[in-house]
C-alpha cells in the first residue's frame, strides 16, 4: 500500500508549551485512520500542521506526496473542530462556495449540493439560511461543504462531538461512504466507540506524545483479559487461579455473594481460570470473559483518561 | 486568482445583497439634501410674529420708531447680502445656479416679525399690573385668533439709558428681544454721540459703511484678482482628503467587522485551509474596496447630478481641477495605498477578536492616531506648505489624506513621488505584516493585546 499521510518525528511547540512531541505515524491510501487522545492531547495541533495551516517546529510531513499540506488543498477536505458557517448563506449556497474554493465549479458545486444535502435529509432545508437550522443540521452541512469537492483526504477533527446518536450513526455512515469510494479519511477523536467501529487503523496520542499505532485489534491486544466472576468467593481463592495476574472486588457484599474482576496475565486464556475454578469447587456463579476495549488500551496504554483535559489550559484551571 | 474573486464576490455580496446597505447608500444624499433646505424650511416654517411696541412715559418717546428703523435697517442688510450672495452664484455657477440659489435665499430672508398697531384698550390701559394682565391676554388663546399677538415689547426710558420689557408667546421664543436689544443699543449709541456733540447722519452714515475688498494673487488664474475659481482646487483638495478618510476608514472598518464575524462564527479556520492568508485577505479587501467603489460611484454619480442641475459652471469647474495635472490619478492613488494600509491592518486586528469590546486594546489608539491628519488637513487648505503639514505628509499613514489635500496646491514633484513610494512600500510591509498577523489570529484563542498582535506579526507567536 501507498502511504498518503507520512509524519516523521514531528514536534510543535507555543512558546514554553510542548504540544507535540517527536509524533511519526503513516496513514495508508483509502484508510480510515482514527486520532484518539483526551483534550489537550495535541491531536488539533498535529492536524493543523498537517493541513499546512501551523507550521511544525521540528519534523518533516508529507501528505499525497507533497512536503506541504498548502500544495495539495484542494485534494483535502476538513471539518475543524469549531464549526462555523455563514449565517445569513443557505446550505447550498455554502457548499457551492466552498466546493468552489476547492476548484469545483459553482454549478457542479451546486448540483453535488443538492445531491448530497438530499442523501443527508436535509433537501427541505437547502434554500434556508444556516441560521435557520439546527445544530445537527449546520454540522452536517458542514461536512457536506468539506467533502463535495470529492477530496481524496479527509481530515475531520472531533466529528462526532455535538452530535446526537442517530446523527452519530448517520456520520458513520457516510465516513465508511467516503472511504469505499477511495478517500483516505483521518479523524480525531476522544470518544473511543467510534475509532472501535469505523477504523483500520488508530493512533494514540497522549500529552503530545505516540502511545501506540496499530490496528484496534492490536491496539486492545495491549492491555489484558479480564474474568468477572460472581459468587460467595474470596478475592485470595481468585488470586490462586492460573494466569490471573491481578483481583479487584467491584460489587456485592464483602462477605456472601461478591463480584470480582481478576486481570489476566498477557497470553493467558480464561479457560483454564475457569477449570481450575470448578475443579477447586469455588461457589462461581456468573463467569464472564471479557476482552479489553479500546477505552481499556488506550488507559493501559497512556495511564490517562481519553475523556480528560490534559491541555496546560485544563492544568492552570485545576491549579 | 479565482479564490481571490471568489472570496471578494462573497464579502461584496454579503453586504450588497443586504436592504439596510441600499438604505445607507441612498440615506448619505439624503440627509445631504436634507442638510441643506433644512435651514430653508425652517426658515419658511416660522410663522410672522405680530408685534406690539409700547412706549411707557414721554421719556421713552421715539424708541419705538428706534426699534422699527433698526428691524429695517438689519433687514436691508439682509437683503444686499442676499443680492451678493445671488451674484457670486450666478458668477460661480451660470444662470441656472444664480436662480436657484436666489430662490433658496428668497426663502430665508423672508421677514420673520411684523409691528402691527397697538390694540386701543391696550394703549388706554394705564401702565402698571392691569396693562401687563392684558397684555398676558392678547398673548394667550382668550381672544380671537385674529387679534392674538406674539410679542408686546413696553419701552422705557430711565436716567442712564433705554430698557425694555419683553412679553412673548412662547417663553422659548427670543427673536424678538434680540430685535429690541440691538435697536435699543444704535438708540443708545446714538443718544451718547449726540450727547457728545456728534451729529447724528455721521453715526448714521458710519454705519451704513461697508468696506470693498478685492483679493488679489499673483498665482491667480488673471495673475490679479482671487475669483472663486482659482479657490476651488484648495476646496476641491480638502473635501477628497476628508472623503477619502471617511472612505478609507469606512472601509477598512466593514473590512474589521467582517473578519470578526468570521472569527466568532468559526468560518476562518474552515477558510484557511481552503485558502492561503494572502488570498483571504486580498479576496476581503478587493470585496470591500469594491463595496466602497459601489459607494463612492453612487455618491459620485448622484452628487455630480445634483451639481450639473443646480450649479452647472461650478460642476464644469470641479471637473476640470480633477482632470488638470491628472489631480483625480493622485487621489485614486492615495486612495488605493490609504485603503490597503488600513484595510489590512483593520482585517488583522479582526482575526482576533470576536466582539468589537476585543478590537477595542488596540482600535482605540488607531483611532486617536487618525484624528490627527483630520487637523492637520484643514491647515493645509491655507497653508499646504506649513513646516508641519509637509512634514506629516511623510508619515505614511498619514500620507494619503494629507497629500490629497495639498496635491491641488502643486507641491514639489519630488514630495509627491517621495510620499507616494513611501506610502506603497509601506503598504506593501503592512500586506505582509498582516498577512501573517492574519494567520496567526485566525487560528489562535490568545486575547488581543499589543504584545500578541505584534508577536504575530513578526511570527513569533
Amino acid at each position: 500500500m501507498t502511504a498518503a499521510l507520512t509524519l516523521e518525528s514531528v514536534s510543535k511547540r507555543y512558546g514554553d508549551f510542548q504540544a507535540v512531541r517527536d509524533l511519526s505515524f503513516q496513514v495508508e491510501k483509502g484508510q480510515i485512520c482514527g486520532f484518539l487522545g483526551p483534550n489537550g492531547a495535541g491531536k488539533t495541533s498535529t492536524l493543523r500542521m498537517i493541513l499546512g495551516l501551523q507550521p511544525a517546529t521540528t519534523g518533516r510531513i508529507e501528505i499525497l506526496g507533497a512536503d506541504d499540506g498548502r500544495k495539495v488543498r484542494d485534494r483535502i477536505g476538513f471539518l475543524p473542530e469549531e464549526r462555523g458557517l455563514y449565517k445569513k448563506m443557505t446550505p447550498i449556497d455554502a457548499i457551492a462556495f466552498f466546493g468552489a474554493l476547492k476548484g469545483l465549479p459553482q454549478a457542479e458545486g451546486r448540483k453535488r449540493a443538492r445531491d448530497l444535502l438530499e442523501q443527508q435529509g436535509l433537501g427541505a432545508a437547502r434554500n434556508k439560511k444556516m441560521k435557520e437550522l439546527s445544530k445537527g443540521m449546520a454540522q452536517k452541512v458542514q461536512l457536506i461543504a468539506s467533502v463535495v469537492h470529492r477530496p481524496e483526504f479527509v481530515i475531520l477533527d472531533e466529528p462526532f462531538s455535538g452530535l446526537d446518536p442517530v446523527n452519530q450513526q448517520g456520520l458513520e455512515a457516510m465516513i465508511r461512504g467516503l472511504a469505499a469510494d477511495g478517500a483516505t479519511v483521518l479523524f480525531s477523536t476522544h470518544v473511543m466507540q467510534h475509532a472501535e467501529r469505523l477504523c483500520d487503523k488508530v493512533v494514540l496520542l497522549a500529552r503530545g506524545r505516540k502511545a501506540f499505532e496499530g490496528t484496534v485489534t492490536e491496539a486492545r491486544a495491549t492491555s489484558p483479559r479480564l474474568l468477572e466472576l460472581e459468587g460467595e468467593i474470596s478475592t485470595a481463592a481468585v488470586a490462586a487461579l492460573p494466569g490471573v495476574s491481578a483481583v479487584e472486588h467491584t460489587g456485592g457484599d464483602e462477605v456472601g455473594v461478591r463480584i470480582l474482576k481478576a486481570t489476566l496475565a498477557p497470553g493467558a486464556g480464561g479457560q483454564e481460570a475457569l477449570k481450575a475454578a470448578f475443579l477447586g469447587g469455588l461457589d462461581v456463579r456468573r463467569f464472564e470473559l471479557r476482552e479489553p476495549s479500546l477505552h481499556d488500551a488506550f488507559i493501559g496504554l497512556t495511564g490517562d483518561h481519553p475523556d480528560q483535559d490534559t491541555s496546560t489550559k485544563a492544568l492552570e484551571a485545576a491549579q | 486568482m479565482n479564490r481571490i474573486l471568489l472570496i471578494a464576490q462573497r464579502e461584496f455580496m454579503a453586504y450588497a445583497r443586504t436592504v439596510g446597505f441600499w438604505l445607507s447608500l441612498l440615506a448619505f444624499p439624503m440627509f445631504a439634501v436634507l442638510g441643506g433646505a433644512l435651514p430653508i424650511l425652517m426658515q419658511t416654517s416660522q410663522p410672522v410674529r405680530q408685534v406690539v411696541l409700547i412706549e411707557e412715559g414721554p421719556a421713552a418717546s421715539g424708541l419705538a420708531a428706534a426699534v422699527r428703523d433698526s428691524f429695517a435697517r438689519d433687514r436691508e442688510r439682509r437683503l444686499e447680502n442676499r443680492r451678493e450672495a445671488q451674484e457670486a452664484a450666478e458668477k460661480a455657477a451660470g444662470s441656472a445656479g444664480g436662480t436657484a440659489a436666489s430662490e433658496a435665499l428668497n426663502r430665508i430672508s423672508g421677514p420673520t416679525m411684523q409691528f402691527v398697531d397697538v390694540p386701543s384698550d391696550l394703549a388706554t390701559t394705564p401702565s402698571g399690573e392691569p396693562r401687563e394682565a392684558l397684555a398676558r391676554r392678547y398673548l394667550g388663546d382668550e381672544v380671537p385668533e385674529a387679534q392674538q399677538l406674539d410679542a408686546v415689547v413696553f419701552l422705557t426710558r430711565g436716567e442712564e439709558a433705554p430698557s425694555a420689557r419683553v412679553w412673548t408667546r412662547r417663553a422659548t421664543d427670543d427673536a424678538v428681544e434680540d430685535v429690541v436689544r440691538a435697536a435699543l443699543r444704535d438708540a443708545h449709541r446714538r443718544d451718547v454721540f449726540q450727547t457728545a456733540g456728534i451729529d447724528p447722519t455721521v453715526v448714521s452714515e458710519m454705519e451704513k459703511f461697508r468696506p470693498e475688498i478685492t483679493a488679489l494673487s499673483p498665482q491667480s488664474a488673471s495673475g490679479g484678482e482671487v475669483s472663486f475659481r482659482d479657490r476651488l482646487p484648495g476646496i476641491v483638495g480638502l473635501a477628497s482628503g476628508f472623503l477619502l478618510w471617511s472612505l478609507v476608514i469606512t472601509g477598512a472598518s466593514i473590512l474589521l467587522n467582517s473578519v470578526m464575524e468570521e472569527k466568532s462564527n468559526k468560518i476562518l479556520e474552515v477558510l484557511l485551509s481552503s485558502a492561503s492568508s494572502t488570498e483571504m485577505m486580498t479576496g476581503k479587501v478587493l470585496g470591500v474596496a469594491m463595496l466602497t467603489g459601489t459607494v463612492m460611484l453612487v455618491w459620485g454619480g448622484i452628487g455630480a447630478f445634483g451639481l450639473l442641475t443646480t450649479f452647472p459652471q461650478t460642476a464644469v469647474d470641479i471637473g476640470s481641477v480633477l482632470l488638470d495635472g491628472g489631480l483625480i490619478f493622485y487621489f485614486l492613488a492615495y486612495a488605493v495605498g490609504g485603503y490597503l494600509m488600513y484595510a489590512v491592518l483593520f482585517a488583522a486586528i479582526g482575526a482576533f477578536c470576536e466582539t468589537p469590546r476585543d478590537a477595542q486594546t488596540l482600535m482605540g489608539p488607531i483611532m486617536m492616531i487618525l484624528v490627527v491628519p483630520i487637523l492637520v488637513m484643514q491647515m493645509a487648505l491655507q497653508t499646504p506648505d506649513a513646516a508641519i503639514v509637509r512634514i506629516l505628509s511623510w508619515v505614511p499613514f498619514f500620507t494619503p489624506f494629507l497629500m490629497s489635500a495639498r496635491a491641488p496646491s502643486e507641491p514639489p514633484m519630488f514630495e509627491i513621488i517621495g510620499t507616494m513610494v513611501g506610502m506603497f512600500a509601506f503598504a506593501l510591509l503592512m500586506i505582509w505584516l498582516a498577512g501573517r498577523a492574519f494567520r496567526a489570529g485566525a487560528l489562535s484563542d490568545v486575547k488581543l493585546s499589543w504584545k500578541s498582535f505584534a508577536s504575530a506579526m513578526l511570527g513569533r507567536s
